[in-house]
């Protein structure tokens, strides 16, 4: 069955979840065309960390993602680069209810036999010597994480996309949606209109502003992220396998990198964005961050406290861009009721790396079948949908904001840091 | 005008990029009706001086204080002959040598000086120069206000003076060892390794990516092509990842961001990572073999071909041209 | 010892530079500015000194120019400046103008070291260090890629084209940093705090008797075109005809 037979679909945007989605409507047989403001990748994609971390709170999120690691390694067969790199990964925790979480997350992960066990400090010291384990009281191992090299990924789905037709137009911002009784009859660009009967909203931070030109609510706000790439260091050496570590306690996240370190963390007090207001010609892959800015200070504390040899003289890159964040923490996936033809596939909220090889099929199955066999009431676009407290701009950043805020938990102020 | 040319030489002549500035200062002395002289400093420099004389007459400041290219001393003995002979454009070729000396002599002399000029023209009878900013995005056009003027050219926009007829005179400039400044001493001159300018500061960066196999065919294919444009040199992540590369040569998000005049892409794909750190160079080439590289994409011109086979071509072809 | 670190305001050049359409200056609403990125490796060097030598009073950060140049003297400061002087100024300046304020002022606050970055990245002029050497009779060394402290003076390694030369200098003097002297470092949380109780001393330009008389005057500017091509040449011959010809950049 196809809903949509000989048509071609339109995709807005040229990240990880437009390109996924198109290159999966394209194994189906179908005509796309992927539609991006500026270059592919160059958005949220290009500045991501690419963190895997395959255990989520629920066993149909955690099955998705299993699955969709079987479509990563297709990809790298198909376009013949190393996507995933597979090093495992920890979490970490110092205090007795962070050992709580761990021990409920590994009690959690064996009931649905998900390959996760506790692991010793001796051993979690051995796998990480560049970690500070002393203060460690409980960790846990995930052996088939890793992570998934965001620029390889953006390649490979162009690469395999192209090869099954798809049309990629660059430099073409979409101006507008096309809605004729009701329904979606293509987009205008600044390159003249495009006609299909289905358009799909992949356009990440920018997402609910394709919604609103359709005059839908799609409940997403756009947060600044840093992280921080260290040098190769010889008196600090980190094997390109060393594993992933989550620790919630100080809010950061860290794994391996051409032989130095990526240190990312989720701050309590996120940079808000407003892409309306940013330039036209904005460009995410130009973002950088201040000498002096607040958040790479306290990102570089933060990573100390891990890591006691960085410091803010250590030779490292700061990468910075845009995430988009939803009230949940969860992705938005398919339709909204008011415009047929409109698919929303966005918001994935740090995880669009990782869930974007699933996520295009589990969109391709919906907009040409109507259904997805996955249970996917947790990342359905519509569930904010009417729901009080999620339809002004104004609530909707401010509970995307406290998830971003709370992603990690919370931690002292800078103030109070800045004393001890 | 009164133009003078500040040569730099090498053992047997002046170096090519001065001929340069011999060229720029011909065409001004010619639309001004004007006059051209080539200063040599230095010491025992009998020989280059005859080679000098072949462009324009030459006054040659020859002393043992001289014998390196200190900037105090110099820009002393260049700003006391200015007076003397006054003259009212100074000009040397926009290359360390001159970048450090030039304006210390301006900053002698008045302060009326631009530099790295790529072209004049004359507005009202006023003599204006062309030159570029913000790594060449953008080009100035500006007046200097004093005399004289002092400016650097870059070669690449005056192509070299030739010999002309007949011999220029030589005359000696006398040095007074007691009035030049003695603050600076010249301890040693180490030639590098490689003579190559750093990847951020360059204007032609030469760059390598997967389709280079190891780090013996990077110097030969990426470093070589880059000698012979006078390039840095630079690589992808995927390079250094493989260790052919060293840390210091990546392009890209996580690496060095540049934004040179001309980028070549060798075997380069064209990841988002490695295009954070070269999208806004003026001119884009690629060469690679797969002809749906997105590198295509961001290129001003594309080759499809084989790195290996195409480079040495090249390198070949240049070594014809120049 | 006191060290001045001259610091400028620039564009950040990563960004896109769009010239006015009457081609007066460039546009810089919406532009971010940076501490010009030679000036805080300038900055590193001096605190690097400061934090390995004892008898270095003083690292004081100094910008000439309008109010625009707080957040950059403030920059300075959180990476680890003691202090910092904005020298008013509303007039545009030149290489010649910062460097006649420059001299009057480091007449004033007599610095053994004056470290400034060898060239802004904005106009690329590399001019203002050495005419502020001449200007003060100091001995300079440009392009400095290593610096030590050596029987009362400097030894200083210049990146050449004829490659690393190695050269002595009594002090004072004026060093300018070339890219690979250092690595800048990041403000940390503590240095931050510490920075945000400073003030900034102002000095009008005028108090230093400095009259301000243009050498370079600005006629106007013309973006240089950047719209990729995307032309797929045949050969090596026409990409080379290309390059030649048409890009001048052969």
């Amino acid at each position: 069955m196809n809903l949509f037979p000989n048509a071609e679909i339109i995709v807005i945007g040229g990240g990880v979840a437009g390109l996924s989605t198109a290159m999966q409507l394209a194994m189906r047989g179908q005509k796309v065309i992927v539609l991006e403001r500026q270059r592919l990748g160059c958005g949220s994609s290009g500045r991501a960390a690419g963190l895997l971390g395959q255990l989520r709170g629920t066993a149909e999120h955690t099955r998705m993602l299993a699955d969709g690691m079987e479509i990563v390694k297709d990809l790298e067969q198909r376009a013949g680069v190393e996507i995933y790199v597979k090093t495992g990964s920890l979490r970490i925790a110092e205090t007795p209810e962070r050992a709580q979480e761990i021990k409920d997350l590994v009690a959690m992960g064996k009931s649905i036999e998900f390959n996760i066990d506790h692991i010793s400090i001796a051993e979690t010291a051995r796998r990480l010597p560049y970690m500070k384990t002393d203060d460690l009281i409980e960790a846990c191992f995930s052996p088939t994480d890793g992570h998934l090299q965001p620029a390889e990924l953006v390649s490979a789905y162009h690469k395999v996309g192209k090869g099954l037709g798809v049309r990629y137009e660059i430099n073409c911002p979409v101006e507008q949606v096309v809605i004729e009784a009701g329904q979606v009859k293509g987009v205008k660009t600044s390159r003249g209109e495009f006609h299909a009967p289905v358009v799909v909203n992949a356009a990440g931070p920018w997402s609910y502003l394709v919604a609103d030109l359709a005059e839908e609510t799609l409940p997403t706000a756009a947060i600044g992220h840093y992280y921080l790439t260290t040098r190769p260091d010889p008196n600090h050496p980190v094997d390109r396998l060393s594993p992933a570590v989550r620790n919630r306690h100080h809010r950061l996240y860290t794994r391996p990198e051409s032989g130095g370190l990526i240190v990312g963390i989720y701050e309590a007090e996120p940079v808000e964005y407003d892409m309306e207001k940013l330039p036209k010609d904005f460009d995410m892959s130009s973002m950088k961050a201040g000498r002096d800015s607040m958040n790479v200070a306290l990102l570089i504390h933060l990573a100390q406290q891990r890591f006691p040899w960085i410091n803010e003289r250590t030779p490292m890159t700061i990468s910075t861009g845009i995430m988009t964040f939803t009230p949940d923490g969860k992705g938005l996936c398919g339709p909204l009721p008011e415009v047929p033809g409109l698919f929303h596939c966005s918001c994935c909220s740090g995880h669009g790396i990782m869930q974007s090889p699933i996520v295009g099929k589990v969109m391709a199955d919906l907009i040409l079948d109507g259904k997805t066999k996955y249970d996917l009431e947790f990342m359905a676009a519509d569930r904010f949908h009417d729901l009080p407290g999620y339809q002004e701009r104004a609530d909707i950043k401010r509970k995307c904001y406290e998830m971003y805020a709370s992603y990690y938990g919370r931690v002292e102020r800078p103030n109070a840091v800045a004393k001890n | 005008m009164r133009v003078l040319i500040l040569c730099e030489h090498e053992s047997h002549g002046i170096r090519l990029c001065s001929r340069s500035a011999v060229a720029f200062a011909n065409l001004v002395a010619e639309q001004t009706r004007g006059s051209v002289e080539c200063l040599l400093l230095g010491h025992s420099v009998a020989a280059v001086a005859q080679d000098a004389a072949a462009y324009a007459p030459v006054l040659v400041a020859d002393h043992p204080a001289l014998a390196n290219p200190l900037a105090d001393r110099y820009a002393k003995v260049i700003s006391d002959v200015v007076k003397q002979r006054g003259c009212d454009l100074v000009v040397a070729a926009a290359t360390t040598f001159a970048k450090d000396i030039l304006p210390r002599a301006a900053g002698l002399l008045g302060g009326a000086m631009a530099s790295e000029v790529i072209g004049h023209e004359f507005r009202d009878g006023q003599l204006c120069f062309r030159r570029p900013l913000f790594a060449g995005a953008v080009v100035a056009t500006v007046a200097l206000h004093g005399r004289p003027k002092l400016v650097t050219i870059r070669p690449s926009a005056y192509p070299a003076a030739g010999v002309r007829a007949g011999h220029g005179d030589i005359t000696a400039v006398a040095v007074d060892e007691g009035i030049l400044p003695k603050k600076t001493e010249f301890e040693a001159l180490q030639s590098k390794l490689s003579n190559r300018p750093d990847v951020t500061e360059a204007r032609i960066v030469v760059s390598g990516g997967r389709g280079i196999k190891s780090s013996e065919d990077f110097e030969r294919l990426v470093g070589g092509l880059a000698d012979k444009l006078h390039a840095a040199t630079g690589s992808s992540r995927a390079l250094v990842d493989a260790g052919i590369t060293p840390n210091a040569f990546q392009v890209g998000q996580t690496g060095k961001v540049v934004a040179p005049e001309l980028y070549i892409a060798l075997g380069i794909s064209g990841a988002v990572q490695h295009l954070a750190g070269m999208k806004n160079s003026k001119t884009i080439v690629a060469i690679n073999s797969d002809p749906e590289a997105p590198i295509f994409e961001v290129a001003d011109y594309g080759l499809v071909g084989d790195v290996y086979e195409l480079v040495p071509q090249m390198i070949a072809k240049l070594d014809g041209a120049l | 010892m006191k060290i001045l670190v001259p610091i400028k305001r620039v564009p950040d050049t990563d960004q896109k530079i769009q010239v006015k359409p009457d081609g007066s200056g460039i546009v810089t609403d919406g532009l971010p500015f940076v501490i010009n990125p030679f000036d805080a490796i300038a900055v590193e060097e001096a605190l690097r000194i400061r934090e390995k030598s004892t008898d270095v009073a003083e690292v004081l950060a100094v910008s000439v120019g309008t109010e625009a140049c707080e957040p950059q003297l403030r920059t300075a400061l959180a990476m680890g400046a003691d202090n910092a002087t904005l020298i008013h100024c509303d007039a545009p300046l030149d290489p010649w103008n910062v460097a006649c304020v420059l001299r009057a002022y480091a007449g004033r606050y007599q610095p053994e070291l004056i470290l400034m970055g060898k060239q802004g990245v904005d106009d690329d002029f590399s001019q203002t260090g050495q005419m502020l050497a001449a200007l003060l009779d100091w001995p300079q060394a440009t392009f400095a890629s290593k610096i030590e402290f050596l029987g009362g003076g400097l030894r200083v390694t210049r990146e050449t084209d004829a490659g690393l030369e190695i050269v002595r200098v009594s002090l004072p003097a004026v060093v300018t940093a070339d890219l690979r002297l250092n690595e800048p470092r990041y403000a940390s949380l503590t240095s931050m705090m510490k920075a945000r109780k400073k003030t900034i001393e102002r000095i009008p330009t005028a108090q230093l008797g400095v009259v301000i008389e243009p050498r370079l005057q600005l006629l106007g500017l013309e973006a240089v075109p950047s719209r990729r091509k995307s032309v797929r040449v045949g050969s090596l011959d026409e990409l080379l005809v290309k390059l030649r010809d048409e890009e001048k950049v052969l």
